[in-house]
């Protein structure tokens, strides 16, 4: 049976066509994808178990851990869900916009082999680290801040990881290299082009995560003498913040991925849509000063220049796709015959399917809860009251925990159809689970981002809103939110379980078939017609980003509102 | 034509773009516009700013500093009254050295903020209005000095929000403001 995972109905050179996508797809791609796949899946069910003794001790009102577990508990859910479910699944998209969408053969395989076993040696190994903590070592969380000592195998654990992600993504590389060699001259499809983008960003975090790490590690092994904690800062968030914008532009070309598949969707315009993806290689990393931005040290002309991605290039970038992507919807389905009024293109289009709702869900949360809140935690003064606190949670969870973690089940729902060739288990189950995480987990965040910002409640404490050792001082008055929080967070992680179950019932236990049309338009998904994309209607779209500019807009003058309130602070 | 898993028609770059998606381009760049003029007008004209001079400085000079300003100090109920206007505060794992303090409203103190160990977050709130908070890092090895005067008198608490070991909930110190202060 399991072997049975493994293999689909190949010709003699090791291709076939998918019936869903068209795409021919080569056996030795299609492997390492569903390998890499079910590896960040195992890592979701590790994170979204830690997940359960985080939310559960920082709603005091249950308090389940003491201090030492829940730091230890935080680190590992911050890991295993950050870091290697997201990085698993970014190689998978490597491949898949790759060589899988390019049509051929996966190059050096033996390669993607070595980086898929480095990568989970290093993920072993800081799972072990992080569980053996014991003094004078402390939990790492995410950041092992410097000087705080973490264990020095998680240093060592965290180089491994790095390495072996470097060499996954070199199959990528000479894929592109060969199609540019090989191929047939000419631009590559949007897609790959978005993977590549992806890459570049990668590597460039993937260097400076290479360099924090060794410099911690031989300074925790006593070969440096000390460690400069500004220093750590500066390089630590280059991977910090880099990763996060691969978790970004990975997901934004699986948007277009999807919606393109199973919703019909068209790109509107190359050009624009080409030239955000460029504007993110320019400006992206930039943005890792905004990790540094109520820091002493760096100046205040370094802090505005970088964190504002130097006049905001990367986030017009990210404008620039939220109406592209819609507005391909919108338009496909219009010249599909799809049309009606304003919104008929989206309320006729296919919402059981779950690949299709948890795409729309990511695309829409992800900009609503993730991005707004980003863009102004990310303004200099307003990240004073954001940062280090329950706020700054409540972002990041609107961006990966929302955002890119959604976009990614679609994409597992995707495989386990179109690749492991199986339909789903508890198919109702299936079709409502993205609803269920995305409203709890909206919930959920929302709730930390108002503890955070109207109470002041710190993050990566154990206990504070009812207790603070040593004084009566407390931060009771948050509690009415925390009851709030404390249910939909346990909510969300069994909607989280929910997607676990079905995804490996369907893999290990679903019946075996060709995905069925069920999938895709009832047009298939390449439609032809002689009326260009661009000219159709996309007005819907443009409502629906303008409410979304009113929204920013709004919670734009409440956070300066609040900010404006405080005490004079500077000069 | 319009897949992004095929490539693009080769005339990809001429092809117009739809009138909506120029005007929401124009909208994206005058905001983008507005953000960055904003922030970079309050550094100007706001009166929050985390902006002040870092010095480098080593573990023991700068609990020299501290000691010896709290020489200088004279107490008020158990709190410091800074003798002038520089006020020293160092996290050390699980307290805040230099805390308590007394200031007075409508003065201008220089916080001079670092740390004896690993980082800490130096995050002050009124007792009564716990949405006025504000964070600001203290690294071990670095004095940031930045200004900061308080308009409302009450009692401030000062909690530790940047991890710092098992113990760090317990980190918490006190800001007395008061409008008056006699010794
Ligand atoms: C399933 C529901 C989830 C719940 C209830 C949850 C809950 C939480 C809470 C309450 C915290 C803050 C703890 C603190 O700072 O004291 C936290 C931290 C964190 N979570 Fe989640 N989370 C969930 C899913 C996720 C997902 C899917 C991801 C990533 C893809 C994620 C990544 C993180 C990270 C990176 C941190 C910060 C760790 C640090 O401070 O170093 N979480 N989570
Ligand atoms: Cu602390």
């Amino acid at each position: 049976m399991i072997f049975d995972l493994f293999d689909n109905d190949y010709d003699e050179d090791g291709f076939r066509t998918c019936n869903v996508t068209g795409m021919s797809i080569h056996r030795s791609v299609e492997n390492p994808v569903k390998v890499f796949g079910l590896t960040a899946v195992v890592a979701l069910v590790v994170g979204g178990f830690f997940a359960i003794g985080v939310a559960l001790t920082r709603w005091e009102f249950v308090g389940l851990l003491g201090p030492e577990e829940f730091y230890r508990w935080l680190s590992l859910h911050a890991w295993n869900l950050l870091i290697f479910w997201m990085v698993f699944m970014e190689i998978a998209i490597l491949y898949v916009g790759g060589p899988m969408v390019l049509g051929r053969r996966l190059p050096i395989p033996k390669i993607a082999k070595v980086g898929w076993g480095t990568m989970v040696t290093g993920a072993l190994v800081i799972n072990y680290a992080i569980w053996t903590t014991e003094a004078p070592n402390q939990a790492p969380l995410l950041t092992s801040y410097a000087p705080l000592p973490s264990s020095p195998y998680f240093y060592a654990g965290a180089i491994i990881f790095i390495l072996g992600s470097v060499v996954a993504a070199l199959p990528f590389f000479v894929s592109l290299w060969q199609e540019k060699s090989w191929g047939e001259g000419g631009s590559l499809p949007l897609v790959t082009f978005g993977a590549f983008v992806t890459s570049i960003i990668a590597v460039e975090a993937l260097l400076g995560g290479l360099a924090v790490m060794v410099y911690a590690f031989l300074w925790r092994i006593e070969i440096l003498e000390s460690i400069d904690a500004a220093v750590y800062r500066q390089v630590f968030w280059i991977i910090g913040h880099g990763t996060q914008q691969i978790n970004l532009v990975a997901m934004v070309t699986v948007w277009y991925f999807l919606t393109h598949i199973v919703g019909g969707a068209e790109v509107v315009s190359e050009k624009v849509s080409r030239t955000a993806f460029v504007l993110y290689i320019f400006f992206i990393n930039l943005g890792a000063a905004h990790h540094l931005l109520s820091d002493p040290v760096v100046s205040i002309s370094w802090r505005i220049w970088n964190a504002s991605y130097a006049f905001y290039g990367a986030t017009l970038a990210s404008l620039i796709h939220a109406f592209a992507i819609p507005a391909g919807i919108e338009a496909g389905r219009r010249r599909r015959g799809k049309g009606g009024g304003l919104f008929g293109w989206l309320t006729n289009a296919p919402w059981k399917n779950p690949v299709f709702s948890a795409t729309i869900f990511s695309i829409i949360l992800f900009g609503f809860v993730g991005g707004i809140t980003g863009v102004v935690m990310g303004q200099v003064q307003l990240n004073m009251t954001w940062v280090r606190t329950l706020a700054t949670v409540g972002h990041f969870h609107g961006t990966v925990a929302l955002g890119t973690t959604i976009a990614f089940m679609g994409l597992v729902y995707f495989v386990i159809r179109t690749m492991f060739m199986r339909e789903f288990r508890f198919g109702r189950l299936a079709s409502l689970q993205p609803y269920l995480y995305a409203a709890t987990m909206t919930a959920a965040t929302l709730m930390l981002m108002y503890i955070g910002l109207l109470y002041g409640v710190p993050r990566r404490i154990h206990s504070v809103v009812r207790d603070i050792p040593g004084t009566d001082f407390s931060l009771s008055a948050a509690e009415p939110l925390m009851m709030i929080f404390g249910p939909f967070a346990l909510l969300a992680i069994i909607s989280g379980a929910a997607f676990v179950v079905v995804a490996l019932a369907s893999v290990l236990f679903g019946e075996r078939k060709l995905p069925g049309s069920d999938l895709v338009p009832d047009e298939g998904v390449e439609f032809e017609s002689d009326e260009p994309v661009h000219k159709f209607d996309m007005r819907g779209t443009f409502v629906i980003t303008l409410i979304f500019l009113g929204a920013f807009i709004v919670v734009y003058i409440a956070n300066w509102y609040l900010l404006s309130q405080l005490w004079s602070i500077g000069p | 034509m319009g897949s992004p898993i095929k490539p693009p028609d080769e005339d990809w770059w001429d092809v117009p773009v739809n009138r909506r998606e120029s005007i929401w381009l124009g909208l994206s760049v005058a905001w983008s516009m507005i953000l960055f003029g904003w922030m970079s007008l309050w550094t100007r004209i706001g009166d929050q700013n985390p902006i002040g001079e870092t010095y480098d400085v080593s573990t023991e000079e700068y609990q020299e500093k501290v000691e010896s300003y709290r020489e200088e100090a004279e107490t008020l109920d158990g709190s410091i009254v800074p003798p002038s206007d520089d006020i020293y505060v160092a996290g050390i794992r699980f307290q805040w050295r230099g805390l308590p303090v007394v200031v007075e409203t409508g003065k201008t103190y220089k916080f001079h903020i670092s740390s004896y160990d690993v980082q800490h977050g130096f995050s002050i709130r009124p007792e009564d209005v716990l949405s006025q908070h504000t964070n600001l890092l203290a690294l071990p090895g670095y004095e940031w000095v930045i200004e900061m005067e308080f308009d409302e008198p009450g009692t401030y608490h000062v909690i530790c929000n940047e991890f710092c070991g098992v113990g760090h909930s317990s980190m918490h110190g006190v800001i007395e403001v008061r409008d008056e202060v006699n010794v």
